[in-house]
């Protein structure tokens, strides 16, 4: 599945978990680096001798869970982004994981996320504990998690599913709260938010943005999509030049 | 839904919410604005959204000028909560044919007399104001800073909140399917939603004005015709005032929002209330702007559409009262410039209506004058 997919199986994630006693007594390096490949920074990085010599380069890493500290020297060296610092000792129901972020922008301290497993999906809420930018680009965020959820959180996602700041038209920028709003003030077509709002007048002529206007539509009124009035779509069905038109010029 | 109205006013475009809001600010009671479709879904919203008051007539200029009053304090005037986005970057009307130049001497002379602060420019003042222009193609022009764009949405929906606030009722998606008259006086109009009894009905309905009237059993002296317009993709502001031709036959302004809006006019546009768009005009308006204003040829067309014109013979309003029909009230005929008349044609409607003196004598602007062979034709239309 992982060839496949990208996603680890519960075989794959059985192997390369650190044994439950050794979470509990503090931070451990959690390798998921599955696939052979030419690459060892992690094992050059280790100051404590805990991620062993590589016999071949293209071998896995193999971790002695019994001197690494979990200083996290090799997180933020794996090209991969595929190594995790879990420590389940923090609090009775919590644990930290660390996690390699490459995205921008960074969340703030404090703040709260949706936690991620591999597959992106939400599993839990968490909160950033830290987060620490690094000179490689690498920065480290700490996520606070229920326990439970320590080997499964992996990513984690600033924006609610459904959170209002969600852009809905693309093109002019208009986001779900505005939509919504225009909704609750009385406008039920998609022409008329389309007028006041700007939402589907961009270059695209609301290819997305009409069905979850629509979509909004229908929750809030209770009618069905199909009984809705569809506003026009208007030609040329894909931005082309004037002079194109005009004549004197092609499109190459 | 059986109703009673005071004044039922048929079209919920700029002109119907407009006057509804001027009758309710009056103090007229039980007003209702039938719309068979949503608010500014016709003529208004498919409209350039250009505001001038550089024209050819007295009457139109007079109209013209108390509506830019109106207009630079009307997120003020009506209260609105968002902004109708009035940008006046002017309006710079360029002469193809030396016929056309002399005219607009002529007009400006009569524009300055009526206050309107107009001014006529050879080809390379004009080209100061729109660098990007082939002077060449013009003998002249003429431009006023005063002049500008609108948003015809927002604007719509500014008077039709602050009628609503005075009391005023909107029943939209409602359509009138025919109009009860006795004894040469209106007394209802009927709806695919019910019978509104009234009587006062006023004519507002763009395009439809001339199926109203014939509801009635009057005969209109309009007809609507197909005008087309396109938009292109946003870019930095580079064009601050609108391009316009008549002889030349173009209308072009970048908006506050960064598209350029475009249309031109063309004689063999039908006349049956299609609003549907063509290749031909695509080819024609994409031909005369990158002759005009040959660097646009590198913007992106994004979208087409069409609305409808309400001409008349003189390319001016008919306002007021039909004399076969009492309370029958027409504001109809615009002539592709309904938009930019609208607190006019409000103010007006509401005072002609209550009996007032009006504030601009519009009486030969009435229905009347056709038949009396009394017209003063407007030459500056697209």
């Amino acid at each position: 599945m992982l060839i496949k997919t990208g996603v680890p199986d519960i075989e794959d994630i059985m192997e390369i978990t650190p044994p439950k006693r050794r979470r509990e007594k503090g931070p451990v390096a959690v390798i998921e680096c599955f696939q052979r490949i030419p690459c060892n920074p992690c094992y050059t990085a280790c100051r404590f001798g805990a991620i062993k010599e590589f016999e071949d380069i293209n071998d896995r890493p193999k971790i002695d869970y019994d001197k690494c500290t979990g200083c996290g020297l090799c997180l933020t060296v794996c090209p991969g982004l595929a190594i995790f610092i879990v420590d389940e000792s923090y609090s009775e129901k919590e644990a930290l994981v660390k996690i390699p972020y490459e995205f921008l922008p960074l969340p703030e301290e404090g703040s709260f996320v949706i936690g991620l497993n591999r597959e992106g999906k939400p599993v839990c809420r968490a909160q950033v504990k830290k987060v620490q930018k690094m000179k490689n680009k690498t920065n480290i965020v700490t996520l606070v998690v229920p326990k439970e959820h320590s080997m499964d959180v992996r990513s984690f996602s600033m924006k609610d599913y459904d959170d209002e700041n969600t852009i809905i038209c693309r093109c002019e920028g208009i986001t779900l709260g505005e939509v919504r709003k225009l909704i609750q003030e009385g406008y039920r077509t998609v022409d008329e938010i389309k007028r006041i709002s700007r939402a589907g007048m961009g270059p695209c002529q609301g290819r997305t943005c009409r069905q979850l206007i629509m979509q909004e539509i229908a929750k809030f009124t209770g009618q069905k999509m199909e009984d809705m009035l569809m506003p026009t779509f208007r030609p040329p069905t894909k931005p082309i030049k004037l002079g194109i038109i005009a004549g004197g010029e092609s499109d190459e | 839904m059986n109703k009673a109205a005071e004044v039922v006013i048929i079209g919920g475009g700029i002109s119907g919410c407009s006057i509804a809001y001027n009758l309710a600010k009056k103090g007229v009671k039980d007003i209702i604005v039938v719309e068979k479709s949503f608010l500014a879904s016709g003529s208004t919203g498919r409209c350039g959204a250009g505001i001038r008051m550089q024209w050819g007539t007295e009457q139109n200029c007079r109209l013209s000028k108390l509506s830019v009053e109106f207009f630079e304090n009307a997120n003020e005037e009506l209260g609105y909560d968002r902004d109708i986005e009035f940008n006046q970057g002017g309006y710079l009307i360029v002469a193809g044919t030396e016929e056309e130049n002399e005219q607009f001497k002529k007009n400006v002379e009569l524009q300055n007399k009526l206050g309107i602060p107009s001014v006529y420019l050879t080809p390379k003042e004009a080209k100061e104001i729109i660098p990007h222009m082939d002077e060449t193609k013009i003998l002249g022009a003429t431009f006023c800073e005063k002049d500008g764009h609108l948003n015809p949405f927002h604007t719509t929906e500014a008077y039709a909140k602050a009628a609503k606030r005075l009391g005023v009722e909107f029943l939209t998606f409602t359509e009138v399917t025919g109009i009860d008259t006795k004894c040469g006086r209106v007394i209802g109009v009927r709806t695919n939603k019910g019978y509104i009894s009234t009587p006062i009905v006023v004519n507002a309905a763009g395009g439809y004005a001339k199926r109203i009237g014939e509801m009635a059993g009057i005969d209109i002296p309009v007809y609507a015709q197909r005008h087309q317009i396109l938009v292109t993709e946003p870019v930095e502001p580079m064009q601050k005032p609108m391009y316009m031709g008549f002889s030349l036959n173009i209308y072009i302004q970048q908006t506050p929002h960064g598209s350029f809006i475009m249309g031109r006019g063309d004689d063999s546009e039908p006349t049956d209330l299609r609003i549907t768009s063509s290749w031909q005009f695509l080819e024609e308006m994409a031909k005369t702007c990158c002759e005009l204003l040959p660097p646009l040829r590198n913007l992106n067309i994004v979208r087409q559409w069409a609305g409808l014109y309400t001409m008349t013979e003189d390319a001016q309003p008919i306002y007021g009262a039909v004399e076969e029909l009492e309370g029958f009230y027409l504001a109809v005929g615009f002539s592709g410039h309904g938009f930019m008349l609208a607190p006019a044609t409000g103010l007006l409607m509401a005072e002609t209506i209550l009996g007032e003196e009006t504030t601009i004598d519009i009486s030969n602007l009435d229905i009347g004058r056709f038949k009396r062979n009394e017209l003063v034709f407007e030459s500056s239309v697209v």
